[in-house]
């Protein structure tokens, strides 16, 4: 079980006139076994968010909450499938995916079995003596969502896992996170600045303002899902042809653009 | 400097296909060469060549037609003969495997303590901004002061013998050892910290499979130049006041102005500082077996 | 984790300020005997001493610039010939099969093994040590210009050829600006292998210069003197570095 609760989340960075107010007020509700993306203008903070859910950032105000519990470090419960996969490139792929049960001192037979569970769920079996550069982006992405799967994580946090994936892959990755998400369901905090890959994969999608950062709006996703059945539609362009998604991808896209122009 | 040298020249050979490969392209490519032509014009052959032609050179100007002065260079004849009095009946107070293998000796024991202290230190000043605070300033303070220049001090300290020669040894090799290992951890891609911390990794786990490895390329070019430093400096003390080894044969032949002797002991401290370089670059392809190319 | 500059700061001093009063108080304490090592004052003071009174036949500051224009000579030499070599290297595929193997098997000598040739050859006075100087700095200019000169962007070489560029041009107008950075970046590493170099030869031969200076001292037991041409060693070297630095800097600057 995992659940991620922002409680008037903000993020200052230096002291001072210097001072930098990045995130402010920032507050939302992950519940258990629920898929949220937050997009936003570039440099709105959004990646911050994530990382202060990760712990690689503490809050300046407020509370970042996960299981009801403050953050204070980073831990293997909340596994982070960074944009650069972050592989250690001296690791096989089978020794990338070991690390956090190592980690967490789980007994040599039973890692075995974990490990390769998470090689079949992501169609790595036969690269598990490969090394990292050996393979493509996407397969590398491949690598590091097993990695983080294999923890058995309260929450999954994505950042911008696709972004530096070609257009084809990235698709195909799509899909491939749709397919985990039915078979394995887990909390996941997804960062994105596509707006139809936050609709296409998300249950709910959170609007971030301009800097400095604050949820601007939610917008719920899986009831029009489930309503239109988009489950049943095999690819994502049948999904994206879909009247239903058009619409909210405009909608979300509309409220973007606000900010994008107040910006600038 | 092995390995640095096939680096450059596997960089080489695929600068010189992309020439051809432009040239082709610009309509350059040379038609009409003979066979015999495009044989020689290969670069190993030129290089052939050009190793025959410094020896040819050699043998003309000193023992054929004289015009080199004697008595200043060595004839070819006069070098193998030495070379033969080196080995067998000694020189300096012993033969030269003698020699070498107290040169070797010396640097062996310096280069080791140089990367058994160097290498640590380095990783962490590189990993801790406190220690790095702490030592660096000591550091740049030591650094403008060449190795060399430490051997007047060692010798009055520690005298002729060999402690003296590993100390300087030890200065040396342990600039390079400590500055590359700090940029090594220093250069680990922040993104990779990151993961080894999400995923829980504890503290000696994190230095032993995440920052020694991470810095390993860097490491080995730290080791390469201190291994060099360590001959430069090893040559130089035993120069400067020493009863044995390379650098002692190269000062008696000095100052008995013997010059084929001078190049028996030049060309010995090249094969030693050649074949120690080509050691490492074994154990380093070795090590590194794991790594990607050109990450170092 | 993260320090401030406050903090990291006062750290730097501090650790300074332990280094010196260690070094102080082990001789002055009786620890270790001031013949052993001299207090950091003693050397401040030999120093003050040595710019006016001459020792092993001339003052500090005589030596030091018998040591320097040794030094400067033989850099100039290095760079003059080893930086156009490099550059050619890079460019003419036959003149690189040539000269590499000889300057591959030159590289594992050690510089300072030309010691004994160098004096037979052009004396100790001006000449060997030149020599000397440069074959520690030669290879890193031949080395970072013949680099610098193969990493020149491809499309900048081909549209320079489209264009009719003859191969002196060439090196002069496309492939040496291109390389300059990594020309630089090799004369630096050239001067601090030069004037270690230079002083390893008035160790052993020179009767001139900061490094003999220091060969009289230590004959003479005179602690405070080595001492004293160690730190003006480290001050004329990391002049040097600055210079080229500043050089370098104006230098990118256009770019």
């Amino acid at each position: 079980m995992g659940s991620i609760r922002f409680e008037n989340s903000g993020k200052t960075y230096g002291n001072g006139p210097g001072a930098f107010l990045a995130l402010e007020g920032v507050t939302l509700d992950v519940a258990d076994k629920e898929f949220v993306a937050i997009v936003g203008p570039s440099g709105c903070g959004k990646t911050t968010c994530l990382r202060m859910v990760a712990g690689f950032e503490s809050v300046t105000s407020g509370r970042v909450l996960v299981n009801g519990k403050d953050v204070v470090a980073p831990g293997p419960d909340r596994a982070v499938v960074f944009q650069q996969f972050a592989l250690f490139p001296w690791k096989t792929v089978e020794e990338n995916i070991e690390f956090g049960l190592r980690n967490k001192n789980v007994p040599k037979g039973e890692r075995r079995d974990l490990v390769q569970g998470a090689l079949a769920l992501m169609g790595l079996e036969s690269h598990a003596s490969a090394f990292p550069h050996q393979l493509s982006g996407g397969m590398q992405q491949r690598v590091a969502i097993a990695r983080a799967y294999v923890l058995d994580p309260a929450v999954l946090l994505m950042d911008e896992p696709f972004g530096a994936l070609d257009a084809q892959t990235r698709v195909v990755m799509q899909e491939e996170l749709v397919r985990l998400a039915r078979v394995q369901p887990r909390t996941v905090l997804f960062i994105t600045h596509g707006v139809e890959e936050a609709v296409y994969l998300a249950d709910r999608v959170a609007v971030m303002t301009r800097r400095p950062g604050r949820i601007k709006e939610v917008i719920d996703v899986k009831s029009v899902r489930t309503g239109e059945k988009w489950d049943d539609l095999e690819r994502i362009e049948d999904v994206m042809d879909t009247e239903s998604f058009v619409h909210l991808r405009t909608q979300i896209w509309k409220s973007l653009r606000e900010e994008k122009i107040a910006a600038n | 400097m092995a390995t640095e040298a096939s680096a450059v020249g596997l960089d080489r050979n695929q600068r010189t296909d992309e020439k051809a490969v432009s040239a082709s392209v610009a309509g350059r490519k040379l038609p009409g060469r003979s066979k015999w032509r495009k044989m020689l014009a290969r670069p190993p052959v030129i290089s052939a060549l050009s190793v025959a032609a410094v020896l040819l050179i050699w043998f003309a100007a000193t023992s054929w037609f004289q015009l080199a002065p004697a008595g200043r260079f060595p004839t070819p004849q006069e070098f193998w003969s030495s070379l033969r009095q080196s080995l067998f009946a000694g020189y300096a107070g012993g033969t030269l495997v003698g020699h070498v293998w107290n040169s070797l000796r010396l640097v062996v024991i310096g280069f080791a303590c140089a990367f058994l202290t160097g290498v640590p230190l380095g990783l962490l000043m590189g990993s801790s901004r406190t220690a790095e605070a702490v030592i660096n300033p000591i550091f740049s303070l030591m650094r403008p002061i060449p190795p060399l220049a430490w051997i007047p001090l060692a010798i009055l300290w520690l005298g002729l013998g060999s402690a003296a020669k590993v100390m300087v040894i030890w200065l040396a090799a342990f600039v390079p050892s400590v500055i590359n290992s700090y940029t090594g951890v220093r250069g680990i891609d922040k993104s990779l910290i990151a993961a080894a911390r999400m995923l829980g990794t504890p503290r000696g786990r994190m230095i032993g499979e995440v920052i020694v490895p991470g810095a390993l390329p860097l490491i080995f070019t730290g080791l390469r130049l201190s291994l060099q430093a360590a001959w430069t400096t090893l040559v130089a003390a035993e120069m400067v006041g020493a009863l044995t080894g390379v650098g002692f044969v190269l000062n008696v032949a000095q100052q008995d102005i013997y010059p084929s002797m001078i190049l028996v002991g030049m060309l010995t401290v090249g094969v030693l500082g050649w074949s120690t370089t080509w050691a490492l670059a074994v154990v380093e392809r070795r090590m590194l077996a794991r790594w990607p190319q050109g990450r170092s | 984790m993260a320090l401030t500059t406050g903090r990291s700061l006062l750290l730097a001093t501090l650790s300074l300020l332990l280094f010196c009063t260690i070094w102080f108080l082990l001789p002055a304490t009786g620890l270790v005997s001031e013949q052993f090592l001299p207090n950091p004052v003693a050397v401040l003071e030999r120093i003050v001493t040595l710019i006016g009174d001459p020792f092993a036949g001339a003052t500090l500051p005589t030596h030091l610039s018998y040591s320097f224009g040794r030094f400067f000579g033989g850099f100039l030499l290095a760079a003059l010939i080893g930086v156009p070599l490099g550059l050619m290297m890079g460019w003419f595929p036959t003149l690189d099969a040539l000269a590499t193997p000889l300057l591959d098997g030159l590289r594992f000598i050690a510089p300072i093994a030309w010691v004994p040739f160098a004096a037979l050859w052009f004396g100790t006075g001006v000449g060997g040590p030149i020599m000397i100087i440069f074959a520690g700095a030669f290879p890193p200019c031949v080395i970072n210009a013949y680099q610098g000169a193969r990493h020149v962007d491809v499309r900048l070489i081909e549209a320079a050829r489209m264009l009719g560029t003859s191969n002196i041009r060439m090196i002069t107008q496309v492939i040496m600006p291109a390389a300059i950075p990594s020309i630089i970046a090799g004369l630096r590493i050239s001067a601090g292998l030069g004037w270690q170099s230079l002083i390893g030869a008035e160790l052993i031969v020179a009767s001139t210069g900061v490094g003999f200076m220091m060969v009289q001292a230590q004959a003479n037991v005179a602690t405070s003197t080595v001492v004293a041409g160690m730190v003006a060693i480290g001050v004329v070297g990391l002049l040097i570095d600055i210079l080229l630095r500043r050089f370098e800097r104006a230098v990118t600057r256009n770019r």
